[in-house]
């Protein structure tokens, strides 16, 4: 049957808790109402990454993109679009500076300057159908491996794409493959497979959305993986608080094994490959990989020295590989698509050393006070600037920009003199930060650095297993200190006691949570050095966050006596009569902010 | 004779190993006993037929006494379970025989038991001399 | 194992590929400070106090010296100043945790720490994991472990209950670097006692002991219990330890058995009113030798309890001896020791009140009294009467913690109070637990003490009335040393002789079988107890092996026949003496 058209509606997490499924089933409705049935197809699609502006539907092959729509939008749309033939301009995208509509999907700045390799299809197919993903070229690279490839030269293949690990800690694939085949073969013992989909950074949502938009990329490339280092056993560790991804997950681990894509003999070949779904329990620390091994096995997730690396000994003492989903994603297509087309994107040269570039592109989930948050794909090598101000449409609100926060709590702040920079696992190293796994947070000038570094360092408190003496210890000390400093009680010499303890933490860690849970709080003090000493000697907070500093006041010129305020003051705070001039009780407000919410003249301000 | 005047003479069949070794024993320690015992010793109280003492009794004894070892204690293992089995039809038999039974004792005596020895001997002389001489003993009338 | 060369703080090393670092700096004599490492439990990495610098090439690493494998050309360096920065911070944030802590304090001087710039906190487990380890990996019993993470981590057993699979082996308690792990008596009225003897499951029993070797508890072995531990066996270089050793029964043919199966000291609890087991610092006199032993628990000091140097100590003798509630006969060594200890005291703690309380002093042997003699000179009080009692009825706080014994003091002719800080009781020596059955076994009586018969108390102390059985030392009665040694030599002498000869006569008294009497009845045959008698089909005649016949005559009173005949106990001849018996 030929549609005409097909109408795909956003089935990511972000835009189904904005009730895209309901719109949805709305379009079927009403598209059966219209008799259109046979000629437009309705398809839930993965995550588009427009999360901003969900739940978002686009009508293909026009290539218009419809954002925020809802159950009542729907009729309309169907009129005007699907009928009528020409777009519904009350659900197109608005560009926030030109404040003009684009329709076109390639138009719009979010995603024109956007390069989908992992994502590549997103928003075209239905992540519940294998056949959606074989159409595409689905399992193709696989086939290619298993008929054309050695195990070597799939190995090789990816040592020279310069593929470099997508979870945080950049290590070249291809080595980390080789190594872990040589050892199994000298050690004969069956190596194994593992895909990290922890993700347990607060805000992020790469993996996540890119299970949820194509789970079968996964599949693929963990098949292709096992292939190359002989391992007969695959895991998918995915975290407990992704039901969406896990199911979808497990379709199409379903439905590869009926097609013969996984388990026994696979494509009629004499290679056999599973993979198992086990899920994690809530501990940000099991997405370090020894404790993600150790969770694996049913033990308590806790790390162990790497002295001894992990593709030697690692899961059940075995031989394990274990990569990030975005990293399993970017496999298929290279292989593909050929080594040569994914250095043609990224940075620095890989033919000599595997270290010397960043190549391909990475997922980044935007998120924070710009205007476009949501999931873009980048080439590597593209500036803060163009992230930040193009694709996320600059700052929100009109405020200005401060600092991004790139790598989540394992990573730094980068202010604005940073905002040039090319987006690579180097430059952000050399800059005090990292890529980490793709978190981005822009904040704006409202933002408390020393709050901001308090948050990521009593985040890790919470989640560090315990284990070892200067994790535990010295994130409370950081945080002791910190939190002195947020409520007017820091002492001069608590600068130079916070790096020294971030010095020692780097030094002496057990594992990665630790060695980089100071990077917040030393990349703040390296460029934000004079708001420390704003909140130490002056007792102010510039950003205006930190409680102890700041007291709400009401612009008596502004304040019409509406008595918003007073109604959802939560402490009786704000003392003043209707139609009357209102002012607020210092000693009683507890600074929650909810008048400022309220206030239709934007009259209460912090000070 | 007069009757208060009665000396007892008892027989006592002795194992060696126990009783005959704790009589010396009374003797080494000086305990006083009546001297009315005569001893026989025999490797083991199970060496005793029966017929010695209805033997001893009709030839002039006025008491017999046969002393082992401990039950469980018998040098030969089981001899004296021997001699205890005898006693019992030994009793009835010189009942049967027209003898009084409280003239022959079945006594288990130990190698350091010389007390004990001593005690019995004093017992059995004492019972002997208020039983009366022996109705068989021919010379005891006689004399 | 290949070895490999590195260098550590400039010095040269050889050492096997991948050896952990720790014990490579061992080799040099290069100490490296830990707290959460064990040489018997597997490296854990956590307290991170022995964090080193390592270079290879360019490349610089601190890494944790406990766990680290060293390979070919590195370069470490176990006191640079970013070490020492960073040993001081972390000593600095367990401080923070333990305030209080000795092992901690102790670094904090080594390393110049005053005023830890993180507090002293009140916690007093440093989270080593050490006990929770040594409870998982070598005892097996699976009781502790951590619980919560972050700050909030914690050593506990399961929901913080008292545990079932404890098993009491206290490996926890001995690992632990800060003592907080403590064992405590569930039971009222056991106060902490000093370990008297071998506190650990394999132990030499002492260090005189003959032979030296150590020996395994089977009760208290964690093995037995758990399957686990076996530390003894890794650390044994002689690979001596074997726990999966049976009990074997031997069988060995021998001609002549001497038993010298030692004695008893009574057990101190019997006597309740002197309070052995129920207030400490009363001691038995085996107790009293294994304190005053260089190689005893404190070294050969004479201490209390609590450690305290005793300024007063009674030594009762006749504890148990020379009573006619427990035992009348004398003990005979005692009063000889309890001298001994007396002046042993003296010797060791000048100014202390030594009472001796005595009913009788008996020093029978070479150089005894003149050694009693001496004692009165050197100022030991002796007290001619037994003591009633022994409590705690102290009056005043003077007298706080002191035993109390009333003792009768009869050249006085006075009922004494004495508070002491000790007493030493001279308890009874008694037969071994089983030395009836051991004597059966060898055909040997016992006494109404249960010392085994001598064949003659003056003739023949060290022969029993079984042929080639003999008898030495306290088995036959209560003696001390030098007689112990005169009756090892008489029995050797008399086994010598036996064994040296080449025929040996035997009393025939051995029992026959008259074939052409013999009915067939056979009777005879199964009283035997040594199975000498056999039937025969063939002639239907009874036979007497007289190889096996022991000559008790039990067959000879039994045949109805008078077939069987006892020689030297014939029938004939028994009635012959029945007959001179009663011929006067």
């Amino acid at each position: 049957m030929a549609y005409r058209a097909n109408v795909l509606i956003c089935g990511g997490t972000g835009c189904v808790s904005g009730g895209s499924f309901a719109v949805k089933k709305a379009l079927e409705t009403e598209i059966e109402k219209r008799g259109l049935k046979n000629e437009i197809m309705v398809i839930a699609t993965g995550c588009q990454g427009f999360c901003g502006e969900g739940p978002i539907v686009i009508v293909q092959p026009d290539g218009v993109l419809y954002c925020k729509v809802n159950v009542n939008d729907v009729p309309q749309l169907v009129e005007e679009h699907l009928l009528k033939g020409r777009p519904y301009k009350k659900k197109l995208y608005t560009s926030p500076v030109e404040k003009a509509p684009i329709p076109a999907l390639k138009e719009i700045p979010f995603f024109a300057k956007q390069r989908l390799v992992v994502l590549r299809n997103r928003g075209l197919i239905d992540p519940e159908k294998i056949e959606d993903y074989i159409a595409v070229d689905g399992f193709a690279a696989l086939a290619k491996c298993l008929t054309e490839m050695t195990p070597e030269s799939i190995i090789n293949e990816i040592k020279k794409s310069g593929l470099r690990g997508r979870g945080g800690g950049g290590f070249p694939t291809g080595i980390k493959w080789e190594s872990c085949r040589k050892a199994a073969i000298h050690r004969n013992v069956e190596p194994v497979v593992i895909c990290n989909a922890d993700e347990g950074d607060p805000g992020a949502f790469m993996d996540r959305s890119t299970i949820e938009c194509d789970p079968c990329a996964i599949i693929e490339g963990m098949t292709i993986g096992a292939r190359a280092i002989g391992a007969k056993q695959g895991f998918v560790y995915i975290r407990q608080e992704y039901p969406l991804a896990r199911e979808r997950l497990a379709k199409a681990l379903e439905q590869a094994r009926s097609y013969g894509l996984l388990g026994d003999n696979i494509l009629g070949t004499d290679f056999s490959f599973d993979i198992k779904i086990v899920q994690g329990a809530g501990a940000f620390v099991c997405g370090e990989s020894t404790a993600l091994m150790a969770s694996l096995e049913g033990k308590v997730g806790e790390p162990r020295a790497k002295y001894i690396h992990t593709v030697e000994y690692g899961y059940e003492n075995r031989p394990s590989c274990l990569n990030n989903v975005e990293t399993w994603a970017n496999v298929p297509p290279i292989i593909l698509r050929g080594a040569e087309w994914f250095t043609s994107m990224g940075t620095g040269d890989v033919s000599e050393n595997p270290w010397g570039g960043s190549k391909g592109t990475k997922v980044f989930s935007l998120a924070g006070n710009v205007n476009n948050t949501g999931l873009i794909e980048v080439p590597m090598g593209i500036t803060l600037r163009e992230i930040i101000f193009d694709i996320g449409g600059g700052i929100a609100k009109g405020k200005k920009f401060k600092a991004v926060q790139t790598g989540g709590p394992s990573g730094g702040f980068l202010p604005e003199s940073c905002i040039d920079l090319p987006v690579d696992f180097d430059s952000l190293l050399e800059a005090g930060t990292m890529m980490g796994s793709g978190g981005m947070v822009v904040a704006d000038e409202d933002t408390c650095m020393v709050d901001s570094a308090k948050f990521f360092v009593s985040f890790l408190m919470e989640e560090s297993c315990g284990k070892c003496t200067p994790c535990r210890e010295g994130l409370r000390s950081m945080y002791n200190i910190l939190d002195a400093i947020t409520k007017g009680k820091g002492k001069e010499e608590d600068i130079e006691t916070l790096q020294e303890i971030g010095e020692v933490m780097m030094d002496c860690c057990l594992c990665a949570l630790g060695s980089s849970a100071p990077n917040p709080v030393i990349s703040t003090i390296r460029y934000f050095k004079d708001e420390y000493l704003e909140h130490i000697r002056n007792k102010k907070c510039p950003g205006k966050v930190c409680k102890a500093m700041i007291i709400y006041k009401i612009n008596s010129e502004l304040c019409n006596g509406c008595h918003a305020c007073t109604k959802v003051c939560p402490s009786d705070a704000i003392i003043g009569k209707q139609k009357e001039l209102h002012r607020i009780d210092v000693q009683k407000c507890i600074k929650c902010g909810a008048c400022i919410d309220v206030c239709p003249q934007e009259a209460i301000y912090k000070e | 004779m007069s009757k208060s005047e009665f000396e007892p003479r008892i027989v006592a069949l002795l194992c060696n190993w126990c009783t005959y070794t704790g009589a010396d024993l009374a003797g080494t320690a000086r305990m006083k006993y009546p001297p009315n015992v005569r001893t026989l010793r025999v490797m083991c109280s199970g060496r005793v037929d029966p017929a010695f003492v209805i033997f001893a009794l009709q030839n002039g004894a006025d008491g017999v006494m046969i002393g082992g070892c401990h039950i469980g204690d018998c040098h030969y293992a089981k001899g004296n379970y021997s001699s205890r089995r005898r006693a019992v039809i030994l009793k009835d038999t010189l009942e049967s025989l027209g003898i009084d039974p409280r003239r022959f004792r079945l006594e288990w005596i130990s190698a350091s038991e010389g007390d004990k020895f001593a005690e019995v001997i004093k017992k059995f002389t004492k019972e002997l001399k208020e039983l009366g001489p022996n109705p068989l003993n021919k010379g005891a009338q006689d004399a | 194992m290949e070895t490999i060369k590195l260098k550590i703080n400039g010095f040269e090393v050889e050492a096997y590929d991948k050896q952990p670092l720790i014990e490579v700096a061992e080799k040099l004599g290069i100490r490296i400070p830990t707290l959460c490492h064990n040489p018997i439990i597997e490296p854990y990495g956590v307290c991170r106090v022995c964090t080193v610098e390592v270079r290879h090439g360019r490349r610089v690493r601190m890494v944790t010296a406990c766990n680290y494998p060293v390979s070919n050309g590195i370069e470490v360096f176990t006191d640079s100043e970013r070490v020492i920065r960073n040993r001081k911070m972390i000593i600095e944030w367990l401080l923070g945790r333990c305030g209080n802590v000795p092992v901690l304090n102790k670094l904090a001087e080594e390393y110049g720490i005053a005023e830890p710039r993180f507090g002293r906190g009140t916690d007093n487990c440093i989270l080593c994991g050490l006990c929770v380890r040594v409870c998982q990996d070598i005892v097996g019993a699976n009781v502790l472990g951590f619980f919560d993470r972050g700050p909030n981590r914690y050593v506990s057993t399961s929901y913080d209950e008292t545990s079932d699979l404890c098993i009491t082996c206290g490996a926890c308690a001995s690992v632990c670097p800060t003592g907080c792990i403590t064992i405590e008596g569930l039971q009222e009225g056991i106060y902490k006692e000093m370990p008297m003897g071998p506190i650990t499951p394999i132990h030499i029993d002492f260090m005189q002991a003959v032979p030296k070797k150590a020996v395994i508890d089977h009760d208290s072995c964690i093995n037995f219990k758990t399957g686990g531990c076996k530390v003894c066996v890794d650390v044994c270089e002689a690979e001596a330890i074997d726990h999966s050793m049976q009990e074997t029964e031997k069988e060995v043919d021998v001609g002549t058995i001497l038993l010298s199966t030692g004695f008893k000291l009574q057990d101190g609890r019997e006597l309740k009113e002197y309070g052995y087991g129920k207030y400490p610092n009363i001691l038995t006199s085996l107790d009293f030798e294994v304190l005053n032993n260089a190689n005893g628990p404190t070294g050969g000091k004479i201490v209390t309890q609590d450690g305290k140097i005793p300024k007063a100590i009674g030594i009762i003798h006749c504890v148990g001896s020379r009573d006619k509630k427990y035992h009348e006969y004398c003990s005979r060594v005692c009063c000889m020791y309890a001298l001994k200890f007396a002046h042993l005291i003296k010797e060791k703690i000048h100014d202390c009140e030594v009472y001796n309380f005595y009913i009788d002093m008996r020093c029978f042997g070479k150089g005894y009294e003149e050694f009693y003699n001496r004692l009165l000179r050197e100022g030991v009080n002796f007290v001619r009467g037994k003591v009633a009692e022994i409590s705690d009825a102290t009056l005043d706080k003077s007298e706080e913690g002191k035993l109390i014994l009333r003792a009768e003091d009869t050249m006085v002719g006075t009922v004494r109070r004495i508070p002491v800080d000790m007493v030493v009781l001279c308890l009874a020596v008694e037969a071994q637990e089983d030395a009836k059955s051991t004597a059966r076994l060898f055909g040997c009586a016992v006494g109404k003490d249960y010392f085994v018969n001598e064949k003659h108390p003056k003739l023949a102390p060290v022969s029993t009335p079984s042929d080639g059985v003999f008898i030495a030392g306290m088995v036959q009665g209560p003696k001390d040393i030098p007689d112990t040694v005169a009756q090892a030599g008489a029995a050797s002498s008399a086994i010598l002789s036996l064994i040296q000869q080449k025929e040996v006569e035997t009393e025939v008294v051995t029992a026959v079988i008259e074939e052409s009497m013999c009915s067939g009845c056979h009777i005879c045959v199964d009283l035997c107890p040594y199975n000498a008698i056999t039937f025969y089909q063939d002639r239907k005649k009874s036979e007497i092996n007289e190889a096996l016949c022991k000559g008790c005559g039990t067959c000879v009173a039994a045949c109805p026949a008078g077939a069987a005949q006892q020689r030297n106990f014939k029938d004939v001849q028994i009635y012959a003496e029945i007959r001179g018996l009663l011929a006067i």
